[in-house]
């Protein structure tokens, strides 16, 4: 089948049920993505599908087909990082990072919707999971790639 | 100079540089230059420290980076001593010699009270003992990263690297150019002369490495550039495009992957395995069968071409398991042992002064004198998962005896030791690459997974093969936090003084457990007494005239590991939740009730102080919340930690606030304390409001992030970390916030409801 990554066509022999997570990692090498659990609960997987936040783990390959996906690999360029990762620098928000791809892509869709985004807004939007408990800066950083005042930055 | 007076010289330079007896690097732990690989451009000034030809420096990396930063704070030490800008300081994996080995971490394994060990009162006894443990330590020169130590572990030794490395380099230039040492600057790595006369490192090197370093110091506090500030972390902008390599994302030519099941009877294994149907599918290359593995339970991998058809094949096989031969586990029997356990006998006394025995027989009602109060109580708390999000995973190719290991790891040397068995092979033909962890808390000192992906390999034809567990094997096949029970009792006089406390507490040892499966060569025939036990229960700060401290270790057979501040994990629970119980009793605010207990503790009564400052401990509150405090001290550092909490519609707790003062000692960069301090909020709030592993039919009942739930963003309190000024050798950061969430939000819950809760998870499952 063919699908659209990161603004290219891409030829991918896979089993239509194939979760998009695993065409990602194991066929494309985009390893970016993150495997946490598998079932969707976590977010480390998130990528955006025609710019809204999708939980790759369990979304089969097979529902893509004409529809524009966008892994954390093209969220911006070394030369054009996107605001958020900008402010996720400004910030120092990730730790150990392994969840970070997929907060920024559920940010990243997050912004689209909101440029300005409440914090009522991002406490539903940002549903993933951190063990390293990043969250409040997670917040800061959103605050401020949307040019809003950070709050209760770190001290 | 001799050895002796050089290190002196070099600890009086470092102004209040106090540095416990048995940490004192050895002079053989800078190592030689031949311990680092080097390229044609490169050249080793130590064992620690190459320069390369453009002059930058390279800084052999024996710790594990999971997210406490780690790969910054260390090369700051470097950079401080070196004169260099942080981003000169570059950094690859270090290899297996002793020097790189954690000897902080052993030595504060012993299970000594503070009071033996402060600098000026230890004993002969406590000297040998640290000595003879930092000796072993240096000598076995295992590479772990945990117990909160990387910091304090490397502080003299990179600092004293970095600066023989400098001087050595500086007298390169002076003699080359013929000029006195003393008129010589360095700054980001240039050498200049007043004569106009320049170098960088790069060019002085091939030069350095003959010279001796003459009379090194390090620089003192008041010059430090680097340390001290919160630099940016060198890792984070991999982390923010996807690049940085997890153990999940090495990508060896020709990779396969593999899933894996294990038996879900807690040491059971498989009885009839009919892979057949699953072998059919598309994708799917082999079965290989797994035997127990460090303590892990069997069990068997399919490999395949994704991750994803190994996955399905191997839920596909058809399998009859077998519980382990001496009976299923179950953690409602296991607790009741344990309360069995505490009435029956004391177990280890780890801290005895003045007389209990004799306190308590006066404050006996029968005894006739009212003048003490006695007071009892127990608590719990249950076993707890890791739950990194990175699940367990390691991917290895065997090929002609040569073993290839690519693994997010705590401890390489460790993993390299079980993969040279597994494959039976000579540990020098086994080589180990680190990747970043995604997360660690204890979970990757452990060796199972790596020892299953080797075998997996083994059968796999040369071709390295990913071993990936899903989440459901993680959360079911922990190295659980064990759990423990207490009873603490205490009596207090009319004035509501604190005269006397016993505890006895009880439950699984960690350490013996961990060397019989990771180091079998060093475990001992017996168990010895375990200080993670009663760590944070034996060794309270307050003054009180008369205590007895005992823990009764059990070995009930679910697997148990080190969990992010291990014993202190669950002993802060119980005994800063039972001081709460005493003010009350003593009719005292709790904050206040500390305080009068802290009167010679001036360290810890200054981070309580700050705390109290900071949260406005005493201020207007509004409706419907309350403030809850816990002091504790782990991995040398006090943190106390005030909550404001409320609670919800439905009577789910809410923490709005976390306001946390900490004392570690010097701090290396407040941005990554601040980091860690949040963190640890976190991690303990997860714990303490929703934490449990039950296990029944030897079956751990929860399976992924639905049952075992971590607090999310919306949920999350602000956290607020204020540092305390010290001269102090740095100590730890990663754990010691961990600790305090559980009985500060008891206490605030009490507050607000009026219950005293001494069991945990506070919420109901």
């Amino acid at each position: 089948m063919e699908l659209q990554i990161n603004g290219k066509s891409q030829a991918c022999e896979v089993d239509p049920q194939m979760p998009l997570l695993w065409v990602l990692r194991d066929v494309l090498n985009l390893t970016g993505t993150k495997f946490g659990c598998g079932v969707g609960a976590c977010g480390a997987c998130t990528v955006r599908v025609d710019g809204q936040a999708v939980r790759a783990c369990v979304t089969p390959a097979g529902s893509l087909q004409g529809r524009s996906v966008q892994t954390i690999e093209a969220l911006g360029t070394p030369q054009q990082p996107h605001p958020l990762q900008a402010a996720w620098l400004a910030e120092q928000v990730p730790q150990c990072g392994y969840c970070q791809s997929g907060m920024l892509m559920a940010a990243a869709a997050l912004l689209q919707a909101k440029p300005q985004p409440t914090d009522a807004d991002i406490d539903q939007a940002m549903t993933n999971l951190c063990r390293c408990g990043t969250y409040q800066r997670v917040r800061a950083a959103i605050k401020r790639a949307s040019g809003q005042q950070p709050v209760g930055a770190a001290s | 100079m001799r050895r002796r007076t050089w290190l002196l010289s070099a600890a009086a330079a470092g102004g209040a540089l106090v540095v416990g007896w048995g940490v004192l690097p050895a002079r053989s732990r800078l190592g030689a230059p031949h311990l680092l690989p080097t390229a044609a451009t490169e050249v080793a000034l130590n064992g620690w420290l190459k320069v390369r030809g453009d002059g930058q420096v390279v800084l052999a990396m024996a710790r594990s980076e999971m997210g406490q930063g780690v790969h910054t704070a260390l090369p700051m030490l470097v950079a401080e001593e070196l004169d260099l800008a942080l981003d000169q300081v570059l950094l690859e994996q270090a290899g297996a010699d002793a020097i790189y080995g954690n000897v902080a971490m052993f030595v504060a394994s012993l299970p000594f009270h503070p009071a033996q060990t402060e600098e000026g009162h230890r004993s002969t006894s406590v000297k040998v003992a640290q000595w003879m443990v930092g000796k072993l330590a240096r000598e076995l020169g295992i590479n772990a990263t945990g117990g909160s130590s990387s910091v304090a572990d490397a502080w003299d030794v990179l600092r004293m690297a970095a600066a023989t490395a400098r001087a050595s380099l500086l007298a390169a230039a002076a003699a080359q150019w013929s000029v006195p040492v003393q008129e010589l600057r360095v700054r980001t790595g240039v050498v200049s002369h007043p004569s106009g006369r320049t170098a960088h490192y790069g060019q002085l090197a091939a030069a350095a490495v003959a010279l001796p370093p003459g009379a090194v110091s390090l620089k003192p506090r008041d010059q430090w550039r680097v340390l001290g500030q919160a630099w940016p972390r060198k890792d984070l902008p991999s982390k923010v495009n996807g690049s940085a390599v997890f153990g999940i994302d090495v990508r060896p030519p020709g990779l396969l992957y593999a899933a894996l099941r294990m038996s879900p009877m807690l040491g059971g294994s498989p009885a009839r395995l009919e892979p057949d149907a699953a072998l059919r599918m598309a994708g799917v290359q082999r079965l290989v069968r797994l035997p127990s593995y460090a303590g892990s339970s069997a069990g068997f991998a399919v490999v395949g071409s994704s991750y994803w058809s190994a996955q399905q094949a191997v839920q596909a096989v058809q399998v009859d398991w077998q519980q382990r031969p001496t009976g299923a586990l179950d953690s409602q029997r296991i607790r009741a042992q344990l309360e069995a356990r505490l009435a029956r006998d004391d177990g280890f006394v780890f801290h005895e002064s003045g007389d209990v025995q004799k306190l308590f027989a006066q404050a006996n009602p029968a005894a006739g004198t009212p003048a003490l109060v006695r007071v009892a109580a127990s608590y719990h708390a249950p076993y707890l998962a890791h739950a990194t999000m990175e699940p367990m995973n390691c991917t290895a190719q065997v090929s002609q005896a040569q073993v290839t290991i690519w693994v997010p790891t705590q401890v390489p040397q460790l993993a390299r030791a079980i993969a040279a068995k597994v494959a039976g092979v000579a540990v020098d033909d086994v080589s180990v690459h680190v990747t970043s962890l995604g997360g660690g808390f204890g979970r990757r000192l452990e060796v199972d997974f790596v020892a299953q992906a080797v075998r997996v390999a083994m059968d796999c034809g040369g071709r390295p093969v990913q071993l990936i567990w899903s989440r459901e094997q993680d959360m079911g096949h922990d190295f659980y936090r064990p759990m423990h029970s207490a009873y603490l009792e205490a009596a207090l006089d009319s004035q509501g003084v604190l005269q006397a406390v016993r505890i006895r507490s009880a439950g699984d040892a960690i350490t013996p457990r961990w060397m019989e499966r990771t180091l079998p060569a060093l475990a001992g025939p017996v168990d010895t007494p375990d200080k993670t036990t009663a760590e944070g229960l034996f060794d309270l700060p307050y003054a009180i005239p008369h205590q007895r401290m005992s823990h009764a270790a059990t070995h009930h057979g679910v697997p148990v590991g080190f969990w992010r501040s291990v014993g202190h994990s669950h002993n802060a629970f119980f005994s800063e939740s039972f001081i709460d119980e005493l003010a009350l009793l003593a009719g005292k605010d709790p904050l206040a009730y500390r305080r009068q207990l802290l009167a010679q503790a001036p360290r810890h009564l200054a981070v309580l102080e700050r705390a109290a400052e900071k949260s406005q401990w005493a201020g207007p509150l509004p409706a419907g919340r309350a403030r809850g405090v816990a002091l504790h001290e782990s991995f040398g550092s006090i943190v106390a930690l005030v909550l404001e909490v409320s609670l919800g519609p439905d009577r789910t707790p809410r923490v709005h606030q976390a306001t946390c003062a900490l004392d570690c000692g010097t701090v290396v960069n407040p941005g990554i304390v601040a980091q860690q301090v949040e963190s640890a909020v976190l991690f303990g709030l997860s714990a303490a409001l929703y934490g449990r592993i039950d296990i029944r039919d030897g079956v751990v009942q929860q399976s992924g992030f639905g049952d075992y739930p971590l607090v999310g963003l919306a949920q999350a309190p602000q956290v607020q970390t204020w540092l305390l000024q010290s001269d102090a050798a740095p100590t730890g950061v990663g754990e010691p916030a961990v600790p305090p969430v559980a009985p500060a939000l008891a206490n605030a819950l009490f507050r607000l409801t009026g219950v005293r809760r001494r069991e945990l998870p506070l919420m109901p499952a």
